[in-house]
């Protein structure tokens, strides 16, 4: 695997700004003996009616995005934290994105490098399971291959503005 | 060393063969007491002084097997296993120290293993911050971040029993033996894993180093604490007055005596009871 120089877009501006890159020793994690049961991003925006507070807030896009790659950063947008009604891009957790080139068939395979608050995250397998599911739901993905990265490890300053008003209202203070 | 020796490692592939013996030995000695150490910090989730001291017990052990697991999978470059070294070896196997053979009786001796030898595991891992293996560069950063807060936990409780003749005299017996251990598991000073590895640039120090770097961390903090483990003439550069026995130490297994990890901790981290729902 080579290192690869990616493009991070910082929540809310949708900018592109010099990113890391991908660390080339990023693997799938560790194991987890949890199975699948519960589609975190769905619980979140369900909660509707139950708790606003609680609903995962998306960004309004105004513009059609330019590329399969803004498409893929977008819909990430739509992936919550499995405890915490915020996307996985406004809480910093993505590091980069790559598209590659399409197959035959017109499909691309998409490399998402993300990090987790803390080494032992429990939830990993939540989080590779609810990113896999919803880039698939994009038109000319054909396959996501989501790897974790310890580096350069996550600070709660990579938290978007959306992202600390959207942990506020869920009650975390930050 | 010439510029060509000086080349970094990108994989594993890349290290000449006896290099890579004792650096996958390193690896899982680092992993293995990781984990045996998270078992500790959980076996005290219920009984520790205080609620809080229980959940900093929790998140530790937490902490421990996450790293644990990350060094296990680097292993697999190394043409191992992951969740071969994780749920089916026998204690022999295991690259850990003595003092985590069995649990601490009191919680002065959890303080001593979360004080002196957690510490001594992140020195060591400091060690391999650039490292000529550079994989390591990228999983040494986050796990030091966390093992800050294990320090912190640490100092804390040290002080706090030291408050007291009884918390001091628990002290006293708790930290001897792990004071001697941890001195001993960086290696003995004429050669074996660790000089070899320091020598060919994979760690950035070697035993008699990483020992003062040990004892720099560690010794005020004791003496402070009124335990005549260290002295230091300047206040930078400290000794031990104690000396460890190396007469049974194994540099292979980087411990001393030839025992093992208990029957019920073995279980423990192999994760025996629950191994139906092991998921591939």
């Amino acid at each position: 695997m080579s290192s690869r120089l990616v493009q991070i877009r910082r929540a809310g501006t949708g900018l592109p700004v010099p990113g890391p890159s991908v660390d080339p020793t990023a693997d799938e994690g560790y194991q987890s003996v949890i199975d699948r049961n519960v589609n975190f991003s769905a619980v979140f925006a369900d909660a509707t009616g139950r708790n606003p507070d609680l609903v995962l807030e998306i960004p309004e896009w105004h513009t059609p995005p330019a590329d399969l790659e803004e498409r893929v950063w977008r819909a990430l947008y739509e992936v919550s934290d499995p405890e915490f009604p915020i996307s996985l891009v406004d809480l910093g957790l993505v590091y980069g994105v790559e598209v590659a080139e399409p197959d035959s068939t017109g499909g691309a395979k998409v490399t998402v490098a993300i990090t987790l608050t803390a080494t032992a995250c429990p939830c990993v397998e939540f989080i590779k399971w609810d990113v896999r599911d919803r880039l698939l739901q994009e038109a000319g993905v054909s396959e996501v291959d989501v790897r974790i990265t310890w580096d350069p490890p996550w600070t709660n300053d990579r938290i978007s503005d959306r992202g600390r008003e959207a942990l506020r209202r869920a009650g975390v203070s930050i | 060393m010439s510029a060509t020796e000086a080349a970094g490692f990108r994989t594993a592939d890349d290290v000449p063969e006896d290099l890579r013996v004792d650096l996958a030995g390193l690896l899982l000695s680092l992993a293995d007491n990781k984990r045996l150490l998270g078992m500790r910090y959980a076996e005290w989730l219920l009984g520790a002084p205080t609620l809080e001291a229980g959940i900093a017990c929790s998140a530790m052990a937490q902490d421990e097997w996450g790293h644990s697991r990350i060094l296990y999978a680097m292993l697999k470059d190394f043409g191992k296993d992951p969740g071969q070294l994780e749920h089916e070896r026998e204690a022999e196997q295991y690259l850990s120290i003595e003092l985590l053979d069995g649990p601490p009786a009191e919680w002065s001796g959890l303080v001593a293993l979360n004080f002196l030898l957690d510490t001594a595991l992140s020195v060591q891992i400091e060690s391999l911050k650039e490292s000529r293996f550079e994989p390591l560069h990228y999983k040494v950063r986050k796990i030091l971040e966390e093992e800050r807060f294990h320090f912190e936990h640490g100092r804390g409780w040290l002080a706090r029993l030291a408050q007291t003749p009884a918390g001091l005299k628990s002290l006293g017996g708790a930290l001897t033996p792990v004071w001697q251990s941890c001195l001993q598991w960086f290696g003995a000073p004429d050669g074996g894993l660790i000089a070899r590895l320091s020598e060919a640039g994979i760690s950035d120090a070697g035993p008699d180093e990483l020992r003062a770097r040990w004892l720099s961390r560690v010794g005020p903090m004791v003496t402070e604490a009124g335990l005549g483990l260290a002295e230091s003439d300047d206040g930078s550069a400290w000794r031990s007055i104690i000396d460890p026995d190396w007469s049974k130490w194994d540099s292979a297994r980087r411990r001393s005596g030839d025992g093992a990890v208990n029957a019920e901790t073995l279980a423990a981290v192999r994760g025996d009871k629950n191994r139906a729902m092991l998921m591939d």
